[in-house]
């Protein structure tokens, strides 16, 4: 395993920090595969609903390319097809036949693995593909492509993150078998890495290990689908299970469950939005919470009812802040979290240096409100301490706003992805979206690239 | 503390169909009033506290004590050029009533034309001006006439900021041009020694009295001590004479890190740089000057902490800074008999 260290970033002290417990909950019935969370992938529907499917039959294709497919997580049948707004496919349901008996055996130590016939490789036709992940744009791997690097980043420094090494413990043996499966394609590097987040980000390794220049691939696995790969390739099943965290400042027991991808979440927000008091009404505070599949950085919203995102491992609940708030400009702000210093919060934590050395660590209960309106670009320099790159952040940004192609790729836009800007909105005082001003610069170019 | 009544009295009033052409100034009292309850929608779902009118009332709470101390200062100067024998308190009130107007001036014609911009524009109002409109009375002499002001506010608005599309577009610092307008427009209402001590309560008469580098310019060595100019007890413009007030303001700049260190820094560096380097020719008694007089005379110290680190105008990367800074090493060669050179005047302030 490498290591690498980085400086630059910011830990968000954000309430709720999941216990290091796990609660089985593969029992989960309904699973939803969603083609939006794969960038740039255009869906072709191949079953209807109805259909009874296996787990790692293709689902859907890329029209684009159709070695390409997301496939079903269960065994069962496709119980709907949602679509949203132009008909777009938003989310094809699986019901879980629960008759498949396989489905809760744990492979215990290589013996086992050594027992089982006909292992397979890992070709683009596998249903764990779509797993690997290209940089630039961020897509699912084009098997055509030679990347320079395969990625698998061993800490997740998201706030509220599993720790991965905790979440594939017992899956060792399938994680190395993982790894050499990918190997057939490029050089893997393991990395675990130190710092504060984005330490432990795809695009903060790859620009510490080897930086991406137009024409060039890398690919990246998260550290749980390499376990995947791995059971795929020495057993054939495809049994794609992840160990997520579930917490947040709204989640009532903060903690680790084991789920297939996909999983419905309402068993577990059931549990979470519980009001301990009465347990009778029913999960009245709903309206009042976001659930967030990913991190509060970078996630995507989904309902009380929604699935958990194709490549997420955690799910961040936390109150909606659609409040006023009097004067905010003006009061002290002792219970206001802010980067800058400009709130009495900030003498909670003198100086970076002495900040190990507190006897307090205040975790805040951030909310989704905005603290403020909409601004141009004013104040400069901030960015580039939570920013580990060797790129100028704010200058990137202002070149993807006016769409001037080259001057981004002059700045270094291959290397990066809209998470690796996360912080960079987060503590942004203008409040500018722009995670979204660099996915739609990404799609620009990814646009141009194919055609 | 339950604000409800206010929060519906806003809504209530929110202007809507024929009134919505209001909606910039509707916009600016009620978020004045209310940190907005918008909620995020997608990427980062949590938000830093801090937003553009945190920040910008940290700049005017930076400015405040070279506000007062420079209000006390006013008096204290026309105390002393009278002979009169003030209370420090009467001082300090002789000295808020002659700011008084002037701050009122620059915020209402500045804050008017930026009202009348953003609807006409259908922006929202930018908070900049709220440190904008403050700094530009403190960096003029106390004898500049109202109306001279309100010109120099009205240009600086918009030729310095509003014609390049508003704050975060201009490429001149706003206080800076209204300063030069007035210098350039009006050279005997801003330099020489007739304009640096108000006479009376009222109107534009002056006391004689030289600043350092007015004095510097008439080839004479300043008559105050370094220890004076430190404090501020001396003629200048209206608050940007004492360093250790200045000081306060930067320590709450640099805490909070609103303000850029290595700007401040390498400002003072070059500035230092270059009054050693006058040392080392040593051609004239204002070369002889000891470097560390350059900190201390003719504001320099107030355009190192709140001029230089105007965070729009300045160089936006780290590097960029630092060269920003020193490139800030400009001769401030007093020539002739009354004027700085121009660039002083755009640089650093004028005294």
């Amino acid at each position: 395993m490498e290591t690498i260290k980085i400086k630059k970033g910011l830990d968000i002290p954000l309430d709720g920090m999941p216990e290091r417990h796990i609660v089985d909950a593969r029992s989960i019935e309904r699973y939803g595969v969603k083609p939006p969370d794969a960038v740039g992938f255009t869906p072709r529907l191949l079953v209807a609903e109805g259909d009874t499917v296996c787990a790692g039959q293709p689902l859907v294709e890329d029209k684009n390319d159709p070695r390409l497919f997301l496939p079903s997580p269960v065994t069962g049948t496709v119980e709907s097809i949602v679509r949203g707004e132009k008909r777009k496919l938003l989310e094809v349901v699986v019901k879980k036949d629960l008759k498949d008996p396989k489905d809760l055996k744990d492979l215990k130590d290589l013996k086992d693995l050594k027992d089982l016939k006909d292992p397979k490789g890992l070709t683009p036709d596998s249903p764990c593909w779509w797993m690997i992940k290209e940089r630039p744009f961020g897509t699912i791997a084009n098997p055509d492509h030679k990347p320079k690097g395969i990625f698998v980043s061993m800490r997740d420094t998201n706030p509220l993150a599993p720790d991965v090494e905790f979440a594939l413990k017992g899956r060792e043996h399938e994680f190395d078998a993982g790894v050499k499966a990918l190997e057939a394609y490029g050089k893997v590097h393991c990395v675990k890495a130190e710092g504060p987040h984005p330490a432990g980000n795809i695009g903060t390794i790859v620009a510490a290990i080897s930086p991406i220049n137009k024409g060039e691939y890398v690919w990246s696995v998260n550290a749980q689908d390499v376990a995947n790969i791995g059971r795929w390739v020495t057993t054939g099943e495809y049994r794609p299970e992840r160990v997520i965290s579930v917490g947040g400042p709204a989640a009532k027991a903060p903690q680790y469950y084991r789920v297939l991808c996909g999983a419905c979440m309402q068993r577990i927000s059931d549990i979470q939005l519980m009001n301990p008091l009465y347990p009778s009404a029913e999960s009245s505070l709903q309206h009042t919470t976001r659930i967030i599949s990913g991190s509060v950085l970078s996630g995507n919203a989904i309902k009380a009812d929604g699935f958990l995102g194709m490549y997420d491992q955690q799910v961040t609940f936390i109150e909606e802040g659609d409040q006023y708030d009097f004067m905010g400009w003006l009061m002290p702000g002792l219970k206001k979290y802010s980067f800058s210093y400009t709130f009495l919060s900030g003498l909670l934590r003198p100086f970076k240096a002495l900040e190990p050395l507190m006897p307090i660590k205040p975790t805040y209960s951030f909310n989704t409100n905005m603290h403020g309106s909409v601004r141009p670009f004013l104040f400069t320099g901030s960015f580039e301490r939570v920013f580990p790159f060797d790129i100028y952040p704010l200058q990137l940004i202002k070149a993807c706003i006016v769409g001037d192609v080259e001057l981004q790729e002059k700045l270094g836009i291959y290397e990066v992805e809209p998470e690796d800007f996360a912080l960079c909105e987060f503590i942004d005082p203008s409040k500018t979206e722009i995670q979204t001003i660099i996915r739609e610069a990404l799609e620009v170019l990814r646009k141009e690239a194919i055609s | 503390m339950n604000m409800k009544w206010l929060e519906d009295w806003f809504e209530k009033i929110e202007p809507k169909g024929k009134w919505s052409w209001l909606g910039s100034t509707y916009e600016a009292f009620h978020t004045f009033a209310f940190t907005p309850k918008t909620v995020t929608k997608s990427g980062s779902h949590i938000r830093d506290a801090v937003d553009m009118k945190r920040s910008i009332i940290i700049v005017v709470i930076a400015l405040m004590p070279a506000l007062l101390f420079g209000m006390w200062n006013i008096g204290y100067q026309t105390a002393m050029s009278t002979g009169a024998d003030w209370h420090w308190l009467y001082m300090w009130w002789f000295g808020f009533l002659r700011m008084l107007p002037l701050i009122v001036v620059s915020y209402a014609v500045g804050l008017f034309i930026e009202f009348a911009f953003a609807q006409y524009r259908h922006h929202e109002v930018n908070e900049g001006y709220l440190a904008t409109g403050l700094l530009i009375p403190m960096i003029v002499p106390v004898t500049t006439p109202l109306w001279q002001l309100a010109l120099a506010v009205a240009f600086a608005v918009i030729i310095g900021k509003e014609v390049f599309g508003g704050s975060g577009m201009n490429f001149l610092n706003p206080a800076l041009v209204a300063r030069a307008f007035l210098f350039f427009a009006y050279p005997t209402h801003m330099s020489g020694d007739k304009v640096w001590i108000a006479a009376d309560l009222w109107g534009s008469d002056a006391i004689a009295g030289a600043t350092p580098m007015g004095e510097l310019a008439a080839g004479t060595n300043p008559s105050a001590s370094a220890l004076d100019m430190l404090i501020g007890t001396i003629p200048g413009s209206t608050c940007e004479t004492s360093v250790i007030a200045i000081a306060l303001g930067a320590i709450l700049l640099l805490m909070t890190g609103i303000a850029s260190w290595r700007i401040m820094l390498s400002v003072f560096l070059g500035g230092g740089l270059m009054g050693l380097l006058f040392n080392a020719i040593g051609y004239n008694d204002y070369m002889q000057l000891p470097f560390y007089y350059h900190f201390l005379m003719g504001g320099f110290a107030f355009g190192a902490v709140f001029m230089a680190t105007d965070p729009v105008t300045a160089a936006q990367t780290n590097t960029g800074k630092w060269i920003y800074g020193l490139a800030r090493l400009q001769p401030r060669l007093p020539r002739g008999h009354d004027a700085q050179h121009p660039l002083h005047e755009l640089h650093g302030t004028a005294d």
